[in-house]
């Protein structure tokens, strides 16, 4: 009785409604510290929100849970749905918790126009959430382009570099060069259907997406479905060639944006739930590229780091040589690598946002993130130093960190798919290792040679609080993962029983209620 | 009884945790709480120590259980990661003489880093060390031997970077770390053909099952872990980072590269004896490397003139020499040569800096009469053998010249490719600028209006438009006669020369390589 109350409950909406009501809140609070402080006790609330949402989820159902489902445009068929399973329920709590991370990073850094960066810093907490829960196409595209808008002012008004501008419209030309894709192929899904339903335009068009992905699809047009949608996701991934825009906007944009950027990895995210399960055939017979795609990402994004003198661009490099590593495993298609290459994706939020915030303490301490103003820096900031360090050896993937947990089964699942792939990324393993530790050395180590080192002041409490819930959950997540992936194992096994040949799925799996259904239409089109 | 072996490595990682949280906080800092550390970390590796020999005792009067599993670590599917620990005699033998000889080392450094200002990281760091050291040898899973493996080594990299103000500790620190992550991949790739193969990455299993696989899968497994071993034990090629890890402390140095983790990539052997049983190549190349290193060792080390570098060699001299007994099979006597060569080099390396202290003044001997009269043998061993600048110029280089070229390529050629178009938004990046375009400033266009686009598809567009008036001039409008032949010329003149950067060896080897990687992964 207790567990229907909390299904009817509308969990999600709340989560997603409430920063964006805060952020209109803050339209009416006038006093600039006041403020700070609202929109910090907001994102407190939707952590713990998110929080709540994971316990009313049920980890042993490996469907869509929590949904709500309302009409929102009849005519065209697109409804209001929201839902999460496995793979997406932990993205919540790992968006709040950034997103407080964020805002605490950036508590003294804005001088001007501080409500409207709190509020910008809201929505796109609402919009990254939506873009999480969205189960309706037309809903998902819709908050997958208002993160640009949020984006766009953060990085042109309260970048740190000189070109602040050009980077904000270099990124949005970007994404919108991404979204265009997309809409094509959400389009064709929903014309897809429609056909399929032998019914007519428009009121027969869906943009649900547990509809669509029990609705067959030519092999054709499957092919170019997964092309676009593997295209519009990739630039935000970002995958090789469209990876340009990540190091500008982590340069000039300022910190606590570049750490959601590099900690959110919406395309890959994007990857994983839409442009695979709904181009399954595609998917299997392209997964070769995409692997090597990957891989490409992978070996290229971190000869790239091994060059950069600036952290936070050589931050920017190895996030994209990260997402390059989960590519792979993805594209491998067998459980382990796909728990993996989940469990990274939520290490992102975690790792490479600390790092990058650190990266923003010290630009804001000294400046500067390049190699040439420091040097030394673990004399005055042991503590920066150690936290640097401790995120820093979960990026390589060292054990007792949640980096090895992932990577390891990355490693084990690409090594059944692909064996040469596999040791491809193991020489990224060793190159990570050489591009951070190589940075450390020059920049934390070595003689004090500026006095603007020297002179440093440590973490201040407020820093060391934000970034001790990080360090806590690298340390808890490495000594045991099961924690993490326990919750995403059933989701997981559906949507790998999605992409096996019917045949196979009648013999050998328990089918949930949604592919019974799947497999009467089969039987029945037969 | 079994249960309480879980107490062997926790107990240091308690001690650790909790010197390191408090110097954290700076709870514990300065000369004053100099010694409330020393007694934490005392007590846990003595604890250690006491619980690791009572284990022993009641394991070799067969009293105890073969393994105690805690429950799982990592679960996937079919397969499943438990955490495990082994209490076989072999295993407590070594825990028991690894956990005493890191008391010793403990109590030693207690004095010797008295005053320093690094003393409650070095401590931290020492029982860290203490705890992945006794994990390692007391896993009964290979990931958790793996996990121990890793730590340790990392505990290795911060205490060569001691002193990390010193650019050359930093620079070897980084140097160790880096030649160690190669092994590293062997020993993943190991444990993931284990798991791929039997399900399982027990050493039980992997040994059991050995004999059940096919020889060549057995041997590429074996060669995996092999490739470990020689990483940590400093083996051909790796050898030189072992010269380079003694910048750190002296009982750091004593207690890694003499008593205990220098060890630990014959002990892989040792464990994994039945699986070497069936694999005769990999004994076979553990021999030669084992050989190769001795030899090298021994005769780079008789032109060595500071006391840590001789005695360094000699220790790659002797575990070169272990490998061989171990490529031979007398696994038992390695197992002894190990733990006899454990405390003796840890003894040595401790009494080093007495030593310098008690013979100040006194002449070195001589170099040996066969070396010195061979002038070019002795060069080369005072260069090492030329064994670092090899694998730069082999491997260090062609990556670093690679990564130039890839991010000649990314700024370059992929930005201005795909860069969006940066002087059209730079425009009106100001007030000032904007109204001057307003005012019909806008002199630096010398195109005509027709077909100016902005933005990434109007440009787009104009390109397109440019390359077809392009094409339509030179090729249509002057006839193909005349411009063709130079054209030509030029066209045969960059593939030349995008043939000769192919033919440089890093292209070549990429090439081959990956062609190897394709057929590899067709197969």
């Amino acid at each position: 009785m207790a567990r229907t109350m909390i299904d009817s409950f509308p969990i999600l909406s709340l989560c997603l409604i409430w920063p964006l009501l805060g952020a209109l809140a803050l339209l009416f609070i006038k006093h600039s510290d006041l403020a700070k402080r609202s929109a910090l006790a907001i994102a407190l609330v939707e952590l713990l929100l998110s929080v709540v949402a994971v316990n009313c989820f049920n980890p042993e159902y490996g469907g869509f849970q929590l949904q709500e489902d309302y009409p929102w445009i009849p005519g065209l068929n697109i409804r209001y749905q929201l839902g999460v399973d496995g793979i997406s329920v932990l993205f919540l709590p790992m968006t709040a918790l950034l997103s407080v991370m964020a805002l605490l990073a950036s508590w003294n850094s804005v001088q001007h126009l501080q409500r409207f960066q709190l509020a910008s810093m809201l929505v796109l907490e609402s919009v990254t959430i939506g873009v999480f829960t969205a189960l309706d196409m037309a809903l998902f595209f819709l908050f997958w382009e208002l993160t640009l808008p949020p984006i766009f002012f953060l990085i042109g008004l309260w970048g740190i570099g000189p070109e602040r501008r050009h980077a904000a419209m270099k990124y949005t030309l970007y994404m919108l060069f991404g979204g265009v894709p997309l809409l094509f192929a959400i389009i064709m899904l929903a014309i897809n259907h429609a056909q399929f339903a032998g019914g007519f335009i428009p009121q027969d068009l869906a943009f649900s997406l547990p509809v669509l992905l029990n609705t067959p699809m030519a092999g054709p047009s499957q092919n170019l479905v997964f092309l676009l949608l593997i295209l519009g996701f990739a630039v935000k991934a970002p995958l090789l060639p469209f990876h340009l825009w990540l190091p500008t906007a982590a340069i000039e944009g300022p910190a606590f944006v570049s750490a959601l950027l590099v900690g959110l990895k919406l395309g890959v995210y994007g990857i994983v739930r839409f442009a695979i399960p709904l181009a399954p055939q595609a998917a299997i017979e392209h997964r070769w590229t995409l692997a090597i795609l990957g891989a490409v990402t992978l070996i290229y994004a971190a000869l790239l780091a091994l060059q950069q003198t600036n952290l936070r661009r050589l931050l920017a490099y190895s996030s994209i040589s990260h997402v390059g590593l989960v590519i792979i495993g993805i594209a491998a298609f067998n459980l382990q690598a796909l728990q993996g290459a989940v469990m990274q994706l939520l290490n992102f939020s975690i790792v490479a946002g600390s790092l990058m915030l650190i990266a923003g303490m010290l630009q804001r301490r000294l400046g500067s993130t390049d190699m040439l103003h420091l040097g030394g820096i673990a004399k005055p900031m042991p503590r920066l130093t150690s936290l640097f360090f401790l995120f820093a050896l979960s990026s390589i993937g060292v054990p007792g960190t949640n980096g090895f947990p992932a990577e390891l089964m990355m490693i084990l699942g690409s090594l059944e798919a692909y064996p040469a792939l596999a040791m491809v990324a193991l020489l990224g393993a060793v190159l990570g290792a050489a591009y951070l530790l190589g940075f450390v050395r020059r920049a934390f180590f070595g003689p004090v040679v500026q006095d603007a080192v020297a002179r440093l002041e440590d973490l201040r409490p407020r820093e060391l609080a934000l970034l001790a819930v990080p360090a806590v959950l690298v340390l808890l997540i490495g000594f045991y993962p099961q924690w993490l992936s326990s919750r995403q194992e059933a989701s997981l096994l559906t949507w790998l029983q999605r992409l096996q040949p019917p045949v196979l799925q009648i013999t050998h799996l328990n089918p949930t209620p949604q592919l019974r259904g799947f497999v009467a239409q089969k039987g029945s089109a037969i | 009884m079994a249960v309480y072996v879980c107490l062997i490595p926790l107990l240091p990682l308690l001690a650790a945790l909790l010197i390191g949280g408090l110097h954290f906080f700076r709870v514990l800092d300065g000369e004053t709480d100099e010694k409330i550390t020393a007694r934490i970390a005392c007590a846990a590796i003595g604890f250690s120590v006491l619980v690791a020999l009572t284990l022993l005792a009641a394991a070799l009067s067969g009293q105890l259980a073969d393994a105690y599993a805690y429950g799982n670590w990592l679960s996937s599917g079919k397969l499943s990661i438990g955490f495990k620990l082994s209490c076989a005699s072999l295993n407590l033998g070594f825990a028991a003489l690894f956990s005493l000889l890191l008391l010793v080392v403990m109590r030693f450094s207690v004095n010797y880093m008295h005053r320093e200002t690094g003393f409650h990281r070095f401590l931290f760091f020492l029982n860290l060390f203490a705890a992945a050291m006794l994990l390692l040898v007391l896993s009964g899973n290979a990931v958790f031997t793996f996990v121990g493996w890793e730590i340790a080594g990392v505990c290795s990299y911060f205490l060569i970077a001691y002193a990390y103000d010193r650019p050359i500790a930093a620079h070897n620190a980084t140097r160790a770390f880096v030649t160690n992550r190669v092994g590293d991949g062997g020993f993943i790739l190991g444990i993931c053909l284990a798991l791929a193969w039997l399900e399982n990455a027990d050493w039980q299993t992997i040994n059991a099952s050995a004999a059940d696989i096919d020889s060549g899968d057995a041997t590429l497994l074996a060669l995996s872990f092999a490739l470990a071993a020689f990483a940590k034990s400093a083996q051909i090629p790796f050898t030189p980072w072992l010269a380079r890890a003694m910048e750190g402390p002296t009982p750091s140095s004593a207690i890694f590269y003499g008593g205990a983790m220098i060890h630990a990539g014959v002990f892989l052997l040792i464990q994994l004896q039945p699986l070497f049983a069936q694999a005769p190549l990999a004994m076979l190349v553990l021999t030669v490397i084992g050989a190769l290193t001795a030899i090298y060792s021994y005769w780079v080390g008789l032109s060595q003139t500071d006391i840590k570098s001789s005695q360094i060699f000699a220790t790659s001299a002797q575990l070169g020499l272990m490998f061989v007994e171990c490529g031979l099979g007398f696994w038992t006597l390695a197992a002894w040569h190990l733990g006899a060569h454990a405390v003796v080099r840890c003894y040595l390396l401790l009494t080093a800096p007495s030593v310098l202290q008690n013979t100040q003044g006194q002449p070195i001997k001589q170099v040996a009469p066969l070396l010195a009269n061979c002038r070019w043998a002795f060069i080369a061993s005072l260069q090492r053998g030329w064994l670092e600048p090899a694998l730069d110029w082999l491997l260090v280089k062609p990556v670093i010249q690679l990564a130039k070229d890839v991010r000649y390529i990314d700024e370059r050629i992929l930005e201005s490719a795909l860069g969006a178009p940066a002087p059209a938004i730079k425009a009106i990046s100001s007030l000032a600028q904007w109204e001057e375009q307003k005012m019909g400033a806008n002199l630096d266009s010398s195109e005509d209006s027709f077909a100016q686009g902005s933005g990434l598809a109007g440009k787009l567009a104009q390109w397109t438009a440019a390359l077809l008036n392009w094409f339509e001039y030179h090729f249509i409008l002057r006839g193909i006669g005349r411009d063709s032949i130079r054209i030509g010329r030029r066209l045969g003149k960059a593939a030349n020369r995008f043939e000769l950067l192919l033919l440089q060896p890093r292209y070549l080897t990429l090439f081959v390589l990956i062609t190897l990687m394709v057929a590899l992964g067709y197969r």
